[in-house]
């Protein structure tokens, strides 16, 4: 298939690994990666504050970056940048060329998972991970069917594309998802309690003994990564995008 | 809503709480266990999903038709031999407590289960008229004897610690000093209770639900108080907000179902009692205050904050709440609901930032209230009302011209790589001083921005 990236300013300029791996993954599936000019961001953390009129433009800059592009699906390796991104250009632009591109928006696990079906790895990978259940991408995404849902069976998308992987050992912390904390600016509106949730967070995740902490969600991950490089926690961040191409 | 305390800041308060860490992993733990207990709860009904899908139906479908039912429950009321009262806000709501309790020269009254009656501050109106008030819950009334609002909708006292309420205790009701032995401390209160329920002349309680179809009030407790509050006096006063009423008894059962359940985890309280008139030779008065409701009514979203039934469980489940304490709120009700209902009157404008928008709240509630679109709604109306925290009224626009601009971005962020500390000012924020309080910077990547990637090793090949 013919995929447009969306890569979010976070990844784009403090996590390229991320971008990377997203490319080299998609291409050793088969697909034909293409990057769309003009991205910078989908305008989340403006009207994470409510600020709808300060993010109109970023946000309708990004949605023209994909407008008129020809591709099968545009995927993001971050999830809550493109819920942000969805909700924002239905916000500012109900245009039928506007609702194409956010029929065509995937998450990375989510396309993996739905659309393309991955279901052969090619390398195994011997270690124990701690998986971090992002709040964007189980509550607003179904990634996984969130822990508060209850008699109803469940999913989880993200355990099941990884646990195809051969040695892989997949763990959970206490209180599997609970937020970590981030929240975008909340992580610097609401300082001692975004630092009191990372710390837990940062502590259940070592309490699994993993040796990496592996998320979706590559904000979650900076924030985590952090937190846990300050408290000296002996396991590192994975983004799922590297993992699975290293699986590949 | 009513606000208690200062106008500090959500965050600034928090933040005081948070220096104790020890209380705070307490009442993080306290809190999370309830929330524990609940997922117990939910799992044993299979069709827990269809309850929560059923009881937002009821209340959406009454909020929207809530002028009909609110006629039907006055009329069935009446023909229960109910005496109906109305009230637009807390004034007249105390008003007329305070008539009906003056008319049979009320000295005593016991209270039970009434957030609505703190809402319109109605203890401190008849003390200063010269009634004794006592509230009967356990944890009413340990925060009665504390002098302090509730921290939390359904365990009031939960930021209190045994040895607290066994010092406040010894100092109120005479209890050993020393003790903290909740199993002592509760037969200490409950005899100080029982004197106190024998010398009442009237009793008033808050309302769970209204059934319409009945012309019933429906209360909830644990400890029987309210009903021992109810039956003993004469007269019986029972308070609710406008909100509380459902159309009939499936729709009555079907959030008793999930009201306990979801609060502490129990299949039910002990006590689910449905009071349908008054006793005889005796008094029944419904108490039925708008005081700001119908205001949210007129906006379909903040509407469905009413169909909450005040199960607590968005305060049990939310990370923020449980590591900030119900007083950092500045509101009576606080965690998400409370933000959810009192934002609007926040003159501190924080409280609708008093959450990471993880949405669990959301998915806890059982009647489907979506807190954190609500939540993020008034967000959005303080900003459009230019009312701000935190300094976003100044840096917002710049961050917005920053990120549209891609030479500026490209440029702030590749000297942010090299450097990570030469940034604007106001990009300076995320990486600044409040982000290293609590973490590291983030880890300088080693290559240059992915798109500069792509290029040189896609786009030409
Ligand atoms: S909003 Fe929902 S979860 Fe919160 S107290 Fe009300 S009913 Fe319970």
């Amino acid at each position: 298939m013919k995929i447009a990236l969306f890569i979010p300013c976070l990844v784009n300029h403090m996590q390229p690994n991320v971008g990377i791996a997203t490319v080299e993954l998609l291409e050793k599936l088969g697909h034909q990666v293409i990057l769309p000019e003009g991205q910078t961001c989908c305008g989340q953390p403006m009207t994470n504050s409510g600020c709808f009129e300060d993010a109109k433009k970023t946000t309708l800059k990004l949605l023209n970056a994909f407008k008129g592009i020809d591709c099968d699906y545009i995927v993001c390796p971050a999830a809550s940048c493109m819920i942000a991104a969805k909700e924002n250009f239905h916000e500012f632009d109900c245009s039928p060329e506007a609702t194409a591109v956010i029929g065509k928006l995937k998450e990375l696990t989510e396309f993996l998972h739905d659309i393309h079906g991955l279901e052969r790895f090619n390398k195994p990978f011997n270690h124990k991970v701690s998986l971090q259940m992002s709040c964007h991408g189980i509550r607003m995404l179904d990634l996984a069917t969130p822990s508060e849902i209850k008699g109803s069976g469940g999913y989880n998308k993200v355990e099941a594309l990884l646990s195809r992987i051969e040695g892989i050992d997949i763990a959970y912390p206490e209180r599997r998802d609970e937020c970590c904390g981030f929240g975008g600016t909340f992580a610097l509106d609401e300082g001692a309690v975004s630092g009191k949730m990372g710390k837990d967070k940062a502590q259940a995740h070592a309490n699994t003994g993993a040796r990496y902490v592996v998320g979706f969600d590559p904000s979650c991950l900076l924030h985590l990564d952090g937190v846990i490089r300050r408290e000296g926690h002996p396991v590192e961040t994975l983004h799922i995008a590297e993992l699975l191409n290293q699986a590949l | 809503m009513a606000l208690i305390g200062g106008i500090e800041s959500h965050a600034s308060a928090a933040e005081k709480f948070n220096r104790d860490v020890d209380r705070v992993n307490w009442h993080d733990k306290a809190l999370w266990n309830l929330r524990h207990k609940r997922d117990l709860a939910a799992e044993s009904q299979p069709e827990w999903e269809d309850l929560k899908q059923l009881g937002s139906e009821y209340k959406l479908h009454t909020l929207a038709n809530l002028k009909h039912y609110l006629t039907e429950f006055e009329a069935n009321c009446k023909k229960n031999g109910i005496v109906v009262h109305w009230a637009k806000d807390g004034k007249e709501h105390n008003e007329i407590v305070h008539s009906i309790l003056a008319k049979h020269n009320v000295k005593n009254l016991v209270k039970s289960k009434s957030m609505l009656t703190e809402e319109c501050h109605l203890n401190p109106y008849l003390i200063e008229r010269g009634i004794d008030v006592i509230d009967t819950d356990l944890g009413e009334r340990i925060i009665q004897l504390n002098e302090q609002p509730p921290s939390h909708i359904v365990v009031p006292a939960i930021h209190l610690k045994k040895e607290e309420v066994g010092e406040l205790f010894h100092r109120k009701i005479g209890s050993e000093k020393g003790a903290s032995c909740p199993t002592y401390l509760t037969k200490q209160a409950r005899a100080h209770l029982r004197q106190k329920f024998l010398e009442a002349d009237a009793g008033l309680t808050g309302v769970n639900m209204a059934v319409a179809s009945e012309g019933a009030v429906a209360i909830a407790t644990n400890e029987g108080n309210a009903d021992m509050g109810v039956n003993l006096p004469k007269v019986q006063i029972h308070c609710m907000g406008i909100d509380k009423i459902v159309p009939n008894m499936d729709a009555a059962s079907v959030l008793s179902r999930t009201l306990a359940r979801n609060a502490t985890g129990q299949p039910i309280t002990s006590y689910t009692t449905f009071y349908k008139g008054p006793k005889e030779g005796g008094e029944m008065h419904v108490v039925l205050v708008d005081n700001g409701r119908t205001k949210l009514f007129q906006d379909e979203l903040l509407a469905e904050a009413y169909k909450c039934i005040r199960c607590g469980g968005c305060l049990n489940t939310c990370p923020v709440y449980r590591r900030s304490s119900g007083f950092s709120y500045n509101a009576l009700i606080p965690g998400p609901i409370g933000i959810a209902v009192s934002a609007g009157d926040d003159e501190t404008h924080s409280l609708a930032w008093a959450c990471s928008l993880c949405g669990s709240c959301t998915q806890v509630c059982p009647t489907k209230v979506p807190l954190d679109k609500i939540i993020f709604k008034w967000r959005r109306i303080h900003s459009e009302q230019g009312k701000l925290p935190y300094g976003k009224n100044g840096y917002m626009p710049w961050v917005g011209k920053f990120m549209a601009n891609e030479t500026m971005l490209n440029l702030g962020m590749a000297s942010a790589r090299t450097a990570l500390r030469i940034l604007p000012d106001a990009l300076m924020k995320p990486f600044g001083m409040d982000w290293t309080k609590h973490r590291e910077l983030p880890k300088a990547p080693k290559t240059g921005s992915f798109e500069a990637w792509f290029k040189k090793n896609r786009e030409n090949k």
